[in-house]
């Protein structure tokens, strides 16, 4: 609790099941890469320490569950957020129109303070593939409507793009954080009245 | 409770939801880990490597060894934990352990929390094997307690409401609401620095000081008349000052006295939180000082002011005088000079210096060879007395084996809300035997010479009663003083 700590930085990533959000993770966080398709349950929790600008921070990253049937667990993980990552896969157009609803759903449920300008970072991955389908254009268009959203083509496969779009997430997130006001004036003074206190039962206080 | 089946236990009252809690897969989540040692053994400990294609056909590897596990794992040496963290899954702190390095485990215990939360439900503990985790949501905080040193769930959440209690009472309640009102995300440590010490004191406190499991307090063992000299000196620099609600001495962790003003009760929880402070603050021997400090069952929401001082250089005897009026320190330090110059008067600096160096007495001065320890609490004033630990009772494992068998007993008798509420219980050991006896009036439990005959056990338990009558208005303080 000592007041010179690392900035803690939560991270929650969005996205529809199977674009890579836990391949970008792993890529990110244990530089590795697995063909093999495993659907996360629940949640993972990852944590990273990066440099942003002379600061060291912790990234506590909130890996998803994108099925369908996990949905309702994401609620309870969404408050408090610092930053929400939104991945889709470049080669599946669904997973780019459902961008909007995760965003949508990640407002409603986290309902941060400044929505507009809550930091969102958006992710195109897998551009590795050859049957890619969503142009760069449309994703880029889509994020400039929503306050101008950062975006980031990646492929976690070869390790393109991801480190560059995690440090624009902790940079932004960063940002907001640092924006505290100080909660240090008093609450107004205790006032004496003539009600009894210090807890009703007698024979629970001291009576001495 | 036997093997490693884990079950989590939910408040059946708050809803009827079945809670499954799926974010518990027991291969892949490092709190399952944590709790089942069965588990860890098979895992293999494997660094991380190049990439290559025996990893990548088992992505859960990758995290197995991640620097969060291996400091879970020392985690698991300890036989109990504290962690506690906002209802965003931020990190406020870990007994044992830096919170730093536990982001990861942080966000499972929300995750667990509010998994059940969702179905109207509430996570109160888990057993797992001969672990038990206990869950507090209270407030913006959630306080997770995680031992094996056999508690109950009951226990182990009094243990986490006071450290509830604590941060409260560092930063009140409405101060606590508002922040994570303005800012879900807020991280409290940069509040609460300092606050650490305060806390690793508290909990070491719940193990092994009987007050808390008594919610009661000790007092130095002092003659009346000395006693009420002392009471006499405050009142007279204090009787005038509006606004002082309570001044108190401590000695050792012991009440000298309190004085209040007499519309105003202390509870024992309050007070122990004030001598909480006292005990972990070597500052205050340094100066006198002036801090906010709020009490919870006093008022949530709002801080009283305390001036802290030690009597003086020969008299290590700390004086709390709180007031409702930040405005006050120069009024109460001079008020503070005017008592010691009388308490010196008087002599009775002296006094609290020899009963301070006395230290107690231990069961020889009772002079009841069957009875080893006892701990006895006067119920109408949540006073408590208790022997110094003699042996066998005077290393640590054997203190700690016979606390925690007070403890034991105590749920047994005075579980709040059980349907069991039991007047006395004997209970033959293999190393002593336990009288547990809950009348109006007091509550007394004793350790007793395992090879004593159960008839001869009362008349020497009645003999104790007498002894402790007859010490009464040294061990206790008898007459309350007010303003």
């Amino acid at each position: 609790m000592s007041s010179r700590k690392k900035v803690l930085l939560k991270v929650i990533i969005l996205g529809d099941s199977a674009v890579g959000k836990t391949s970008l993770m792993n890529q990110y966080v244990n530089k590795k890469f697995s063909n093999q398709y495993k659907a996360t349950i629940g949640a993972d929790f990852l944590t990273k320490e990066v440099m942003v600008d002379d600061r060291l921070v912790t990234m506590q990253i909130w890996d998803t569950a994108g099925q369908e049937r996990f949905q309702s667990l994401g609620v309870a993980f969404y408050r408090g957020a610092d930053c929400c990552v939104l991945v889709y896969d470049v080669s599946a157009p669904n997973t780019f129109k459902s961008l909007e609803s995760w965003r949508d759903e990640f407002l409603i449920q986290a309902s941060p303070r400044d929505p507009d300008n809550f930091p969102f970072v958006v992710i195109g991955n897998k551009v590795d593939l050859e049957n890619r389908s969503v142009p760069a254009k449309r994703a880029q268009q889509w994020c400039q409507q929503k306050n101008g959203i950062p975006y980031f083509e990646t492929s976690a496969k070869e390790n393109v793009n991801v480190e560059q779009a995690f440090q624009t997430v902790a940079k932004n997130a960063l940002a907001q954080e640092t924006e505290v006001e100080l909660y240090n004036e008093f609450p107004d003074q205790i006032k004496l009245t003539n009600d009894q206190r210090g807890g009703a039962n007698r024979n629970d206080t001291c009576n001495c | 409770m036997d093997g490693s089946a884990t079950f989590v236990e939910l408040d059946r009252s708050v809803g009827p939801g079945c809670s499954e809690v799926s974010i518990l897969d027991p291969n892949e989540s490092s709190f399952y880990d944590f709790v089942s040692d069965e588990e860890v053994t098979e895992r293999k400990q494997e660094e991380p490597c190049e990439d290559s294609e025996d990893s990548s056909d088992n992505p859960e590897d990758v995290d197995a060894v991640s620097e969060d596990e291996r400091v879970v794992r020392s985690l698991r040496e300890r036989d109990k934990l504290v962690f506690i963290l906002s209802e965003a899954g931020k990190p406020i702190y870990c007994r044992h352990g830096s919170e730093e390095k536990l982001v990861s485990l942080f966000g499972l215990m929300q995750a667990l929390v509010f998994c059940v939360q969702d179905d109207d439900d509430q996570i109160k503990s888990i057993t797992a094997g001969a672990y038990r985790i206990a869950f507090l949501n209270k407030g913006p905080l959630i306080f997770v307690a995680v031992s094996r040193r056999g508690e109950t769930p009951g226990q182990l959440a009094l243990h986490l409401g006071y450290a509830q209690s604590l941060i409260v009472s560092v930063l009140t309640a409405a101060q606590l609401k508002k922040i994570f009102e303005q800012r879900r995300n807020y991280d409290l440590r940069k509040l609460l620095g300092g606050a650490d010490r305060l806390m690793d004191n508290l909990l070491d406190g719940l193990e092994q000081d009987p007050a808390y499991l008594l919610g009661a307090v000790s007092c130095l063992a002092l003659n009346p008349s000395v006693r009420d000299s002392i009471s006499d000196a405050i009142v007279r620099h204090c009787a005038k000052l509006k606004n002082l609600v309570f001044a108190i001495l401590l000695a050792d962790s012991q009440l000298v006295t309190l004085v209040r003003m007499k519309k105003y009760m202390l509870h024992p929880a309050d007070l122990h939180l004030l001598i909480n402070l006292v005990a972990s603050s070597e500052s205050f021997k340094l100066s006198e000082s002036w801090t906010p400090i709020c009490l919870p069952r006093f008022d949530a929401n709002g801080f009283l002011h305390a001036h802290v001082s030690y009597l003086a250089d020969d008299c290590q005897a700390c004086l709390l005088l709180l007031t409702v009026d930040k405005d006050q320190f120069f009024v109460l330090s001079e008020a503070k000079q005017g008592i010691v110059q009388r308490l010196r008067r008087y002599k009775c600096l002296e006094a609290i210096n020899r009963a301070m160096k006395n230290g107690g007495y231990t069961m020889q001065d009772v002079n009841i060879p069957e009875i080893r320890h006892f701990l006895y609490k006067a119920r109408p004033t949540a006073q408590y007395t208790a022997p110094l630990f003699s042996a066998p009772y005077d290393d640590s494992y054997e203190k700690d084996r016979l606390l925690a068998l007070y403890h034991r007993m105590h749920q047994r008798m005075l579980l709040p809300g059980s349907q069991r509420h039991l007047k006395l219980v004997y209970v033959v050991g293999k190393y002593e035997c336990l009288l547990c006896w809950v009348t109006a009036f007091f509550e007394l439990y004793a350790a007793i010479e395992p090879l004593v005959e159960k008839e001869a056990v009362i008349p020497r338990v009645e003999k104790l009663l007498n002894w402790i009558k007859s010490e009464e208005s040294r061990l206790f303080i008898l007459t309350s003083t007010t303003f």
